[in-house]
């Protein structure tokens, strides 16, 4: 009798435990489908209203200058730390095996085709995405955007399209003097720790990079900031629930702008340097 | 015509919010929305509006702007008060360009002169109080004329004196613009300055319909329960 119970009793308890792991994944999942249909959703609203221009050029100006002066400093930090420690790690060893000429070489190509757009991503994701994130989600639960929509102004085109303008627009431009700061501070590391002249390093940058890295690195950089502008403004207006909902909508809007951006990094190398 | 709502029905996540809701507003009248938090009053402003959508049933209005007024003012905080009452007039589609800036300032100033805040359009909505806000917005909801106006608990988190003007300004609203009028809310002082009508609801039903003399008549069970906010009565607080 005992036992028969013991038996009903696990049976219930795994039925109930693995419905609750079921349940939990299965949220999981409607949660990500959800989030990237709203990501489609509201990048077709976006290009749809592009063609009657539903913004005006203050507005982008605006969003234009939080994007570049705002994050630009944080950009040529990490840009720059990471071309020196490159130079300091690999041109020491270059040298010495009588490779010195490829150094300059080696660091622009890191810089324009990886670096320089990678870690201008993740600067411009930290600094801006986050902001758009919150800002639009501290709106959505303070119900500001619903004033807007009762106000009959499309919230697309008022407070996304010029981010999104702003953002594609000005990523190229952070990453053109990002990758150019990289490539100068990689000069001056390699030039202190291993002697290496500037002649020889800047001579080697001109063999090594290509027509073909510039526009590659141009149309990433395009891509990078609309994405993460896209996304940013998505999560934003995914936020409910007071702070909280803030708080997870803007994590949210760093970790998929993340994400996107390593994917949309491997497809860019896929498709033009395999 | 004002606003004719005839058997309305909205559901979230398959539960009924609101369950066959009929009533009617007149221009120049204002209709109260009473009822406990979650009985769906909050809901009704927000499908006349047109901020969600209706399951079934039918809401006309007399056509022209609706214009809502937040429970917590929803001013745009990175604007100036300025630049919040003239957003529509600014950023809407078919008004876009079709002010001067002397215009804009006249408009806004007139509106400002309304709520009796002539003078602040420089100011921030941090700068302001709760009361001058809730006013603002009364100032932003009216800025295109609208012939319906919706006031989401327009007292809530207001002082009694402060509660007084703004039921004051909401009346003075109803007349300057004639429009018809719903005002949520869960305060009798605010019925009773400023209703023509109650509409009570509760657990997604029209439990109570008549003029606020009726509502404190109490011949119902639900409307002596609300009126003496006793705890004992058909209303129950987690139903």
């Amino acid at each position: 009798m005992c036992g028969k119970i013991l038996h009903k009793v696990k049976i219930y308890y795994k039925a109930t435990f693995t419905y609750k792991i079921l349940r939990m994944i299965t949220a999981e999942i409607e949660s990500f489908i959800s989030t990237l249909g709203n990501i489609a959703l509201l990048g077709l609203e976006l290009l749809k209203g592009l063609k009657n221009f539903p913004t005006t050029f203050k507005a982008i100006m605006e969003q234009s200058s939080r994007f570049g002066i705002s994050s630009l400093p944080i950009t040529l930090s990490i840009v720059g730390m990471t071309s020196i420690i490159i130079a300091m790690q690999v041109a020491g060893e270059m040298v010495k095996q009588g490779a010195g000429n490829y150094v300059g070489m080696l660091v622009a190509i890191l810089m324009v085709r990886e670096e320089g757009v990678i870690m201008a991503g993740f600067a411009i994701i930290s600094m801006i995405g986050s902001s758009i994130a919150s800002e639009i989600a501290t709106m959505k639960v303070t119900e500001q955007i619903d004033a807007i929509r009762v106000l009959k102004v499309n919230p697309v085109h008022y407070l996304f399209t010029p981010r999104i303008i702003a953002g594609t627009l000005m990523m190229p431009l952070v990453v053109i003097v990002a990758s150019l700061f990289g490539i100068i501070t990689g000069a001056v590391a390699s030039n202190i720790t291993s002697g290496l002249t500037y002649k020889a390093y800047f001579d080697s940058v001109w063999f090594g990079l290509s027509m073909k890295d510039l526009n590659v690195c141009l149309l990433k950089s395009l891509a990078f900031g609309f994405v993460i502008t896209l996304i940013s403004c998505s999560c934003g207006m995914e936020a409910k629930d007071g702070a909280k909902g803030v708080g997870l909508a803007t994590t949210k809007a760093v970790v998929w702008s993340f994400v996107a951006i390593v994917i949309l990094d491997f497809v860019f190398a896929a498709m033009f340097f395999y | 015509m004002g606003i004719e709502v005839k058997n309305l029905i909205k559901s979230f996540d398959k539960k009924v919010i609101l369950d066959n809701i009929s009533f009617r507003v007149e221009d120049g009248k204002i209709l109260s929305i009473i009822g406990f938090s979650g009985s769906g009053k909050s809901t009704v402003l927000k499908l006349i509006s047109g901020l969600i959508e209706k399951d079934s049933g039918e809401i006309n209005t007399s056509g022209g702007d609706i214009a809502m007024v937040f429970q917590y003012s929803a001013l745009f905080d990175s604007l100036n008060v300025f630049d919040n009452i003239s957003f529509a007039l600014q950023e809407r589609k078919d008004l876009r360009g079709k002010y001067t800036k002397k215009e804009l300032e006249k408009i806004v100033a007139e509106k400002l002169e309304l709520v009796g805040l002539s003078g602040i359009e420089d100011k921030f909505p941090s700068e302001l109080s709760g009361g001058m806000q809730k006013r603002v917005s009364f100032a932003r909801a009216i800025v295109t004329e609208p012939k319906i106006i919706l006031y989401d608990e327009p007292t809530a988190g207001l002082d009694p004196i402060s509660s007084t003007l703004i039921e004051d300004y909401i009346v003075r609203l109803k007349n300057e613009t004639n429009a018809a009028s719903i005002v949520v809310t869960h305060q009798m002082s605010t019925i009773k300055r400023t209703a023509d009508s109650v509409l009570m609801l509760y657990n997604g039903h029209a439990v109570f319909e008549g003029s606020p003399q009726e509502l404190m008549k109490e011949e119902t069970p639900y409307t002596k329960q609300f009126v003496n906010a006793s705890l004992n009565g058909p209303m129950k607080m987690n139903a």
